[in-house]
């Protein structure tokens, strides 16, 4: 039930990436917008987990639990932190710390359903 | 480490910004992995995952000190990122030659393929990086503010 959330997320992880990516190549830093639409990931990302708990408490749960919900925490974490990282810095490396963080992201969601499938 | 570090922070800034978020996520990636293995399968690969913790280690001291940057933070960052150079080519190396001595992947096997050979590529970026901070130490040293 939460993966179709996972893909969710992940897509709009790529498009974030995306978004940071061009203002790198086009010698920007990150911007408020940007911010902004990493907390819609992390909105997204929110309702993912607690899906994600629920259908573990039900019974239907991670193949991997510990890996499972390490990997849940990481994701959460890794968005607002690097995006202090980078908002701190006002040249165009602080967008491509976005993108290394928002493809971190969207990573991290392919490897939560692998483990949670345990392939 | 979130928010800017007081004062100028040689390694902390520019291209060193992303260097130490790289080194962000390899540190945090490696040092759960590796805790989740020793805490529950030591047995199986005692080698390969005492070496992960050490790798996890590594890096989580790398992240902090580039992130610092300066003062004695620099020699620290200096050896924390040549060892991952050495720790990288001898297991990756070892790994290939006698694959018998590691019963499970770590961060170095195989040259850090499982990692998309990230932390191949990341000491000698990171060396790179502290020798150009390091010389001269002028505001026309690495890339200027933006």
């Amino acid at each position: 039930m939460w993966t179709p959330l996972a893909a969710v997320v992940a897509l709009l992880g790529v498009g974030l990436a995306g978004w940071a990516g061009w203002r790198a190549a086009t010698d920007r830093p990150v911007i408020l917008k940007q911010l902004l639409a990493g907390g819609v990931v992390e909105a997204v990302l929110l309702v993912e987990l607690v899906v994600a708990a629920v259908s573990s408490l039900r019974g239907d749960g991670p193949a991997d639990a510990a890996t499972f919900w390490g990997y849940a925490a990481t994701t959460l974490f890794v968005l607002p932190v690097a995006a202090a990282w980078a908002f701190a810095e006002r040249s165009r490396w602080s967008s491509v710390v976005l993108v290394v963080a928002a493809l971190t992201v969207s990573f991290l969601q392919l490897r939560m359903v692998q483990v949670w499938t345990g392939v | 480490m979130s928010g800017p570090p007081a004062g100028a922070a040689t390694t902390a800034t520019g291209p060193g910004r992303v260097l130490v978020a790289v080194y962000g996520v390899l540190a945090v990636a490696a040092t759960f992995r590796s805790a989740v293995q020793i805490l529950r399968d030591l047995d199986d690969a005692p080698l390969a995952y005492l070496l992960s913790g050490v790798a996890a280690l590594v890096y989580l001291v790398a992240t902090v000190a580039l992130a610092r940057g300066t003062g004695t933070w620099r020699p620290v960052a200096w050896v924390a990122v040549s060892l991952e150079a050495v720790g990288v080519l001898a297991v990756g190396t070892l790994s290939v030659a006698a694959p018998a001595l590691f019963a499970d992947a770590t961060v170095w096997s195989g040259y850090g393929s499982g990692y998309g050979y990230v932390p191949l590529v990341l000491p000698f970026l990171g060396l790179a990086w502290l020798r150009r901070t390091g010389r001269g130490r002028t505001p026309t040293g690495p890339t200027p503010q933006r």
